[in-house]
């Protein structure tokens, strides 16, 4: 790791943004996918990482968790800079580590590219599929990405969640989704 | 009598999840793309009832609630916001602009429904 990195590692059902040239965002893939998203103009980025509860073949527009994991990260980069028509994509993830005959990491994969077709978001590189886990570091300013393939094939944070830490938060808000409030 | 509703929205998965929960649950659905493109759509869609986003381009969803309080024909036109963003501060503005209501996505069919059907009422 550089000397001086700020590491903010996002696990499953987070996201986090930053335009901060000295902080990497990291994560452990088995069958979820992360999405990196960044501006190369405004030179901010970010990072979700997600597991769709949908099943397989489901449309975009019927996958309500999918499309709200990436509309609050494409809103939070917004929120610092970024323009919705600049934004490029990478991806990662959607491996098929358990060996459940349930393609849950191709339901995840499908889900994320029909998105970003639909959003005309470009993927300027992705690794996706596979049996191995993978370890993904995102460096938001540059949005430059790199990945480490690991030999185990189930990633222990994949099992055990750990519990979340700062720069980092959920991509559900505290008050609950769905929340209707008339004024 | 169906309701007419002008959904106003920058992302189009966003929009079509709107065409299939709003067109199920009976209601007659203009779709805009941008605060510019729903005020442009308001005199054809007469709509009942105007659902916007927050962050969208050319026109934000502030802006859409301040230009169609300033039509006469709109002055009392319910305005439900439909967004990720759930700060005080950004529902407070809205509030004061003359939004009607605030939703957080990701919405639940039913609750958008019964909160159309609320406002209208």
């Amino acid at each position: 790791m550089e000397p001086g990195a700020k590491v903010v590692t996002v696990m499953q059902g987070e996201l986090s943004v930053s335009g901060d040239p000295t902080v990497v965002m990291s994560c452990i893939l088995g069958s979820c996918v992360a999405t990196c998203l960044y501006d190369p103009s405004a030179r901010v980025g970010g990072m979700n990482h997600i597991l769709l509860p949908g099943r397989r073949g489901e449309a975009v527009a019927h996958n309500k968790f999918g499309v709200f994991a990436m509309e609050t990260l494409i809103n939070e980069l917004m929120h610092i800079g970024a323009r919705k028509p600049k934004l490029v994509a990478k991806i990662f993830g959607g491996a098929s580590t358990f060996d459940n005959g349930l393609a849950i990491g191709a339901a995840n994969a499908a889900f994320v590219r029909d998105f970003l077709e639909t959003e005309s978001i470009p993927i300027a590189a992705e690794s996706i599929g596979g049996r191995q886990a993978r370890r993904v570091r995102f460096f938001p300013e540059s949005g430059h990405a790199k990945q480490l393939l690991t030999a185990e094939a189930v990633p222990a944070e994949e099992l055990r969640p750990q519990k979340p830490a700062r720069d980092r938060r959920p991509a559900v808000p505290p008050g609950g989704s769905g929340e209707v409030e008339l004024f | 009598m169906t309701l007419k509703v002008l959904a106003i929205d920058d992302s189009r998965t966003m929009r079509d999840l709107l065409q299939v929960s709003l067109t199920e649950s009976g209601f007659d659905i203009t779709l805009a793309e941008d605060g510019i493109d729903g005020l442009d759509k308001l005199e054809t869609a007469e709509p009942d009832v105007v659902i916007t986003d927050i962050n969208m381009p050319r026109l934000d969803g502030f802006g859409v609630i301040e230009a169609v309080r300033a039509r006469a024909d709109h002055r009392a036109t319910p305005i439900l916001v439909l967004t990720t963003e759930s700060s005080p501060e950004m529902k407070s503005r809205a509030r004061t602009a003359g939004a009607t209501g605030w939703i957080v996505k990701p919405f639940d069919d039913v609750a958008l429904a019964s909160a159309i059907h609320r406002v209208t009422a």
